[in-house]
């Protein structure tokens, strides 16, 4: 088999950097190793209940956000259903040890209302952080597509600031605090090694508006194999790359652990890069490098139950995330010795706006709580189909403990929930092929340096939530880069812009 | 505090080791791109290296960029050193 660019991995970087491949005319073949593409935007089905795995909310879906522009450009967002949160949608923070919550609202406007209202004697620090998340976004070109992306991702970044010691001088109010890191659970780094530069980009995404999509994750990656097909590309299913072809130099094609051989003139790699060493020919790269993407840290995992409310009521379109978090800077932990009990639990829906499908009157319920690999370490040979009785016993011990949680936080009825799935470090590891069960892949974090899309191996590129950025948004923006350094990046992004 | 020529050559000696270039070639006089062969896309690795190995931060963008021989890289390295050991004291 022979095509111009073989794309590794079908998740919404993958389908992004083929999609702009296609319709810049090149042949773009797909390879992925699950039997069903999308990676972790698949939603999956138990009992007639549909769950989403990875895509909850977002942001930048507004009109003239970067999402939106590229998803124009490439003739998808006619075809995705996207609802924004309504005007008084928010995430609702409760903060242990404090009776009230705090609404942390998808508006700048309306989330300094609420934080100057609670906080009447922190206005100046409240003014001071939104400013500065606001302030860094308007540097970033995928927040301000004025901006070329060259100097972005090829310049030479200044230091970090550290988040914790932020907001640690920013204010000594616990509750406070707790809410002004609260983003971090959307991009997994423990509040000690994320930076604020990082923890902007995702924040201000969501300060500035957010957003679902009716049929969730799934009705993103349907739209995008509509038009990949249309635009007449291959996705070859069940098929693991595991090798790179190296022809005089350069990249010539992959082969798959079923034998397959496509060749190519481009690979773009958008799974966790710690895997490539092990699919790269020795001394193509230096060993620094490969030390490098081998030992990237990575981000928290998750504990996961999908169930259902146990009557047979229609429960009402929710608009509300509920976390219950911990105060100060304490969102995610930085070790296992945190108790599961005293991490943050989040509870969500997937039914949003409209009432559930009246023939089943069941509304998914989703709790997600970080966990990390070191507690799951024991069970770590194991595969899907032998986990030991031990492993299941735990795994249900875990949901009956998250569910019970969800009682005392947020009343009696959620303490009946029925868990149809649980979901645990081994879970997202062996369906996502994340490395210690990573739910937004490898940390961008102070102190370490992620890979870009250009690597030394001429035709090898890499893309995926790993490198640029995680997040839907993250990942979207990893594949236009990576195809962008095939098609040239600064004409590639100066046509997804005029779509604005 | 770490004499120059002690400077100089553990320069040298992590440059050899971890970017694998041979160490009769890093001479002051050799460029990093032309006589050494690293390109831009060594020069996170390189800094990273040389950052681990030296205990400091390399926080100036311009002077990083001006960087063109092993010699200032020698040079930059001295300047730092000098500098942070004086904001330490
Ligand atoms: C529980 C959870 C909740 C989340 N919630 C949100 C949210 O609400 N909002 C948000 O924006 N983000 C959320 N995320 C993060 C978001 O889902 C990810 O950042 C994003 O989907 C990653 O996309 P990707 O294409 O980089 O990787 P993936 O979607 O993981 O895709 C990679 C694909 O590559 C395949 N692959 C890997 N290696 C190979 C190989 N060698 N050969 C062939 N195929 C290979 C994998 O099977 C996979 O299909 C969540 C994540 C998790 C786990």
């Amino acid at each position: 088999m022979k095509c111009d660019v073989v794309v590794i991995g079908s998740g919404i970087s993958g389908l992004t950097a083929a999609a702009l491949l296609a319709k810049s005319g090149r042949s773009v073949v797909i390879v992925e190793r699950t039997s069903r593409p999308g990676g972790a935007l698949k939603r999956f089905v138990r009992q007639g209940v549909p769950f989403d795995v990875g895509f909850h909310y977002t942001g930048c879906l507004g009109e003239g956000d970067v999402l939106t522009t590229l998803w124009d450009y490439l003739g998808v967002r006619a075809i995705i259903p996207i609802r924004p949160f309504p005007p008084d949608g928010h995430d609702e923070l409760s903060i242990a040890g404090y009776d009230q919550p705090v609404r942390a609202f998808f508006s700048y406007r309306r989330l300094r209302d609420e934080l100057e209202r609670r906080f009447p004697g922190e206005r100046i620090a409240i003014a001071d952080y939104l400013g500065k998340i606001a302030a860094i976004c308007q540097k970033i070109p995928f927040y301000n597509l004025e901006l070329p992306l060259t100097p972005f991702l090829r310049g030479f970044q200044e230091p970090p600031v550290s988040l914790c010691d932020y907001l640690t001088k920013l204010t000594a109010d616990p509750q406070l605090q707790a809410v002004l890191a609260s983003p971090a659970f959307l991009y997994g780094i423990p509040v000690a090694r994320a930076s604020l530069a990082v923890h902007a980009m995702v924040a201000h995404g969501f300060y500035r508006g957010a957003y679902t999509i009716d049929g969730g994750g799934q009705a993103v990656v349907d739209a995008f194999l509509r038009i990949l097909e249309q635009a007449g590309v291959t996705i070859i299913g069940k098929n693991r790359v595991d090798e790179i072809l190296v022809e005089g130099g350069v990249a010539a094609g992959v082969r798959t652990d079923r034998g397959q051989i496509i060749h190519c003139r481009d690979v773009i790699y958008t799974g966790h890069p710690s895997a490539v060493p092990a699919m790269v020919p020795a001394g193509i790269f230096r060993p620094i490098y490969l030390k490098r993407i081998q030992g990237l840290r990575n981000t928290a995992s998750m504990f996961a139950v999908f169930a259902v409310a146990p009557d047979e009521t229609p429960g009402e379109p929710d608009w509300v995330n509920h976390y219950h978090i911990p105060a100060g800077l304490a969102i995610l932990p930085e070790t296992a010795r945190v108790p599961r009990t005293e991490r943050v639990l989040m509870m969500t829906t997937p039914e949003r706006g409209r009432l559930p499908n009246l023939k089943n009157n069941h509304r998914g319920i989703i709790l997600l709580r970080p966990a990390l690999w070191e507690e799951i370490e024991r069970f770590a040979p194991t595969g899907r189909r032998s986990r030991p009785p031990a492993y299941l016993a735990w795994k249900e011990e875990l949901a009956g403990e998250m569910i019970a949680a969800a009682g005392r936080y947020w009343g009696e009825s959620y303490a009946a929930l029925r868990p149809l799935a649980v979901g645990t470090p081994l879970t997202f590891r062996d369906e996502l092929a994340a490395p210690e069960g990573a739910a937004y892949g490898a940390q961008h974090c102070l102190g370490q340096h992620n890979p870009g899309a250009r690597t030394r191996l001429p035709g090898f590129w890499l893309g995926g939530q790993s490198t640029l950025m995680t997040g839907v948004v993250g990942a979207a923006l990893a594949g236009l880069v990576s195809a962008g350094e095939i098609l040239g990046l600064e004409s590639t992004w100066e046509q997804v812009r005029q779509c604005r | 505090m770490m004499s120059n020529d002690e400077l100089r050559r553990r320069v040298v000696a992590t440059l050899a080791e971890e970017l694998e270039l041979d160490p009769e070639a890093l001479t002051p006089e050799a460029t990093l791109y032309d006589d050494l062969g690293l390109d831009s896309l060594d020069a996170v690795d390189m800094v990273v290296a040389l950052e681990k190995s030296f205990g400091m931060k390399f926080n100036d963008e311009e002077s990083l960029k001006a960087v063109r021989t092993v010699n200032d890289l020698f040079e930059l390295l001295i300047k730092l050193k000098e500098s942070q050991t004086a904001d330490e004291a």
